[in-house]
């Protein structure tokens, strides 16, 4: 009866909160906190993938996102659009084995993922699905926002907290802003880093880190979710690395970067699970994996090998001209994989440009190298080790 | 094998032609050829054609050639082997002639890099030389694709972009004498270390100009060199060297291995080696590019290339004057035209015509690189015979 949380914050901020790397979008950073999770040996079953930011809504978010967790394409992921609300009510009907990631890509942007170990550590105290619509986004991105606060915190919250008649406040409400969590709260709230579906489950990281059992609440504009926390058990893992200024990239006008869409099939599994081709009479990695094998002349004759996820730089350069539906300037680097002799050419990420050095090691990343066509093509970059030493706690 | 000699040899300037397209430039070109042969050179004499051409601006190459220059009577084939594409076509003429099916070619570069804008340019044709997957949607631009091997062998070799700047300022020195050139004025290191950069450690003095024009050479069997000329350039070797497509499979990226392959076949089919050389054309579509080439040539051991750069040996005068043309940087970078060009350079050195001629000019060496710094091309030309 336990969970194992992940958290992952991008490394980029300004005083509003997080905001997402020009690379990252809601399912790279769901692979961040989920990796948190799933790389630490947790056994996954099921996932429910969480958010509001949802990359795309047809063609498919869950492909890339086992592949890039190194699960099996065989489990069932729910994509569930939906706030913190959405969050709570996914663990609580989670059985053992349910990988909750719940992510936030607008500002404050950050993410979290939750592993039921056991039967859920929640109990349901009740629910209020109520419609105060103050903020809309359509299908087609064009949102929404009425300017009344005091409606939403008298209509809203106030009244939601109401309906379901609490004996006592809960200890700490995801969803809320600083000022309404303070007054719905049973002591001194926590500051959480997200607001949407993620702030449930960094909520129940405070609790765990805390030891702290109680009440939990996760709220989306007038909707509510109550529940009981049992924090016994459960462990937290955060990647959480220091907040910069968002670095200035210029992006030049022109048309999009064509797509193949039979090359991104080919090289998907390799690409975005980041493995080699091995050969399976000599063993040879190559990468990406290739038909006649350099090693030992065979033919055809590899299976895909899981590559290290660290490396480092062999050699780099920054790219500074503006280059057409590109984000310039950007870092180039060739990475060796610890422990192979594989190499790869890929994007530095979560630093500005220009700060990598041959030399340097770093962990393998999964970002959104480009949109091509309209389709997100996901690759892993080079995050340098110096991002991650700089862990910057919650804020 | 029959030998080979080159007769003549013509260009056009190397610029921003936009009043003309590639169908003025390659008749050009060849017109110049022709009324550069010595004795004359009537061109239903031309048995067979190759057009060199990276980028496609005005459709179907091998017709526009024919079609163009009134060769509809001969087989021509369009050849794109990327930067290394003049030097690559040379090598398939002289296959045509040495085999006997053939006594007289023409070889042919052109391209109009001008025709589209100079920032989508140079992106449109990556997707001619990137893996579509992997490679492609990184930016891997042209000066990224060598800025790579560059920042390496800063790493580990001595040389600093100073050096890399002094080849700059020599090229352009070399170029204001060339009437074809395309950028004709004297540059200062200081100038070239403050110029904005474009992918590190290349400023924009560092790169090559984005050129139009068209080049041409003539090439003929040994038994007919005397009918049109007393003074030609004989093919002594060539060689083509080929490398891993993708960088991250090049093991030591201080070198160019292509580069190094074609000139092991060029030395050996000469029977020459580096000190034999006089001069050369080398590719310096970004300065570290010539620099690196140095050593790959053989002109300069490993990682002392800038010794060699320190010692002004590289200038006309010097102990192996290098790209007496003004280079790349300096004449301009057509693709297709560019090895045609240098050979066109070569042609007129060693007939002792040069703009920028170097004295006892006897044997000189052609070399381009290109691609995903995975093409390299290289002619060995000489004045007598062997």
């Amino acid at each position: 009866m336990s969970i194992s949380v992940g958290t992952y914050l991008p490394p980029w901020g300004t005083s509003q909160g997080r905001v997402v790397g020009y690379d990252e979008d809601a399912l790279t950073m769901a692979v961040e906190a989920g990796r948190q999770v799933v790389d630490a040996g947790g056994a996954v079953s099921r996932i429910v993938f969480v958010s509001r930011e949802l990359p795309l809504l047809e063609g498919g978010n869950s492909a890339p996102l086992l592949a890039a967790l190194r699960l099996p394409d065989t489990l069932e992921v729910v994509e569930q659009l939906g706030g913190a609300p959405a969050t709570l009510d996914a663990i609580l009907a989670a059985s053992a084995g349910t990988l909750v990631i719940a992510v936030d890509a607008n500002t404050p942007a950050g993410a979290a993922a939750a592993l039921v170990t056991g039967s859920s550590p929640l109990v349901l105290v009740g629910r209020a699905q109520r419609s105060l619509p103050q903020r809309t986004r359509h299908a087609d991105g064009q949102s929404f926002r009425d300017d009344d606060p005091r409606l939403l915190r008298e209509s809203g919250v106030r009244a939601s907290m109401l309906s379901l008649g609490l004996q006592e406040k809960p200890v700490v409400i995801a969803g809320l802003n600083a000022r309404d969590a303070a007054s719905w709260s049973s002591a001194a709230p926590p500051a959480l880093p997200t607001l949407g579906a993620s702030s449930l489950i960094f909520a129940l990281a405070l609790l765990i880190e805390g030891s702290r059992s109680g009440m939990v609440g996760a709220m989306e504009q007038a909707t509510l979710s109550v529940a009981n926390f049992d924090a016994a058990g459960s462990t937290v893992k955060r990647h959480e690395p220091k907040a910069q200024k968002p670095a200035a990239r210029k992006k030049a006008p022109g048309g999009d970067i064509k797509l193949s869409l039979a090359a991104y099939d080919r090289a998907f599994k390799s690409k975005v699970g980041w493995h080699a081709g091995k050969c399976t009479a000599c063993g040879l990695l190559s990468t990406p994996p290739r038909y006649h094998c350099l090693g030992c002349g065979a033919d055809d004759q590899w299976e895909l090998a899981p590559l290290p996820r660290i490396g480092s730089v062999y050699t780099t350069t920054t790219v500074h001209v503006s280059v057409p539906s590109l984000e310039s300037p950007y870092t180039l680097a060739v990475v060796e994989c610890d422990g192979t002799d594989v190499r790869s050419l890929m994007h530095v990420t979560d630093v500005p440009a220009g700060q990598v050095a041959i030399g340097a090691h770093g962990r393998l990343v999964l970002r959104r190298v480009a949109i091509r066509t309209g389709v997100p093509d996901y690759g892993h970059a080079f995050s340098p080790d110096a991002v991650s030493s700089q862990e910057g706690g919650a804020a | 094998m029959r030998r080979v000699a080159i007769v003549g040899a013509g260009m056009t300037s190397f610029g921003e032609h936009f009043s003309r397209g590639i169908k003025e430039l390659i008749p050009m070109a060849l017109g110049e050829a022709l009324a550069s042969v010595d004795k004359g050179m009537d061109r239903r004499d031309i048995g067979a054609a190759w057009l060199g051409e990276v980028g496609t601006t005005d459709g179907f190459g091998a017709g526009i050639l024919a079609d163009s220059c009134g060769l509809l009577d001969i087989p021509v084939t369009r050849t794109e082997n990327a930067c290394a594409t003049g030097q690559d076509i040379i090598r398939q003429a002289i296959y045509a002639i040495s085999s006997g099916h053939v006594d007289v070619v023409a070889a042919i570069g052109a391209d109009k890099v001008r025709d589209t804008s100079s920032t989508s340019t140079f992106w449109d044709w990556m997707a001619q030389t990137r893996d579509m997957a992997w490679d492609f949607p990184l930016g891997l631009l042209a000066p990224a694709n060598f800025a790579l091997h560059a920042a390496r062998y800063l790493h580990e070799a001595p040389a600093t972009r100073e050096h890399m700047a002094m080849i700059a300022v020599k090229n352009h020195f070399h170029g204001v004498k060339n009437p074809k050139a395309q950028l004709r004025s004297e540059i200062t290191v200081e100038q070239v270390l403050q110029a904005p950069m474009v992918a590190e450690p290349f400023g924009m003095f560092d790169c090559t100009p984005q050129s139009d024009g068209a080049a041409a050479v003539l090439l003929v069997a040994e038994e007919h060199v005397a009918k049109y000329t007393d003074h030609p350039a004989w093919v002594l070797g060539f060689g083509l060297g080929i490398d891993r497509v993708m960088h991250q499979h090049k093991r030591d990226m201080t070198s160019f291995t292509c580069t190094v392959k074609a000139a092991k076949a060029a030395y050996a089919m000469a029977g020459l080696g580096p000190r034999d050389i006089d001069f050369a054309e080398v590719h310096d579509c970004f300065t570290a590019v010539e620099l690196i080439s140095y050593e790959d040539l053989g002109f300069a051991e490993r990682f002392k290339a800038h010794k060699l750069v320190e010692a002004r040996d590289h200038y006309v005068g010097g102990r192996i004057p290098i790209n007496p043309s003004g280079g790349l940087k300096s004449k301009g970078h057509p693709p297709g035209a560019t090895g045609i060009a240098q050979c066109v350079e070569i042609f007129e050195q060693l007939r002792g015509h040069s703009h920028n001629q170097i004295d006892g000019a006897r044997i000189g060496l052609a070399h381009n690189i290109g691609g995903p710094t995975a093409a390299s091309g290289i002619t060995i030309l000489g004045r007598q015979r062997s």
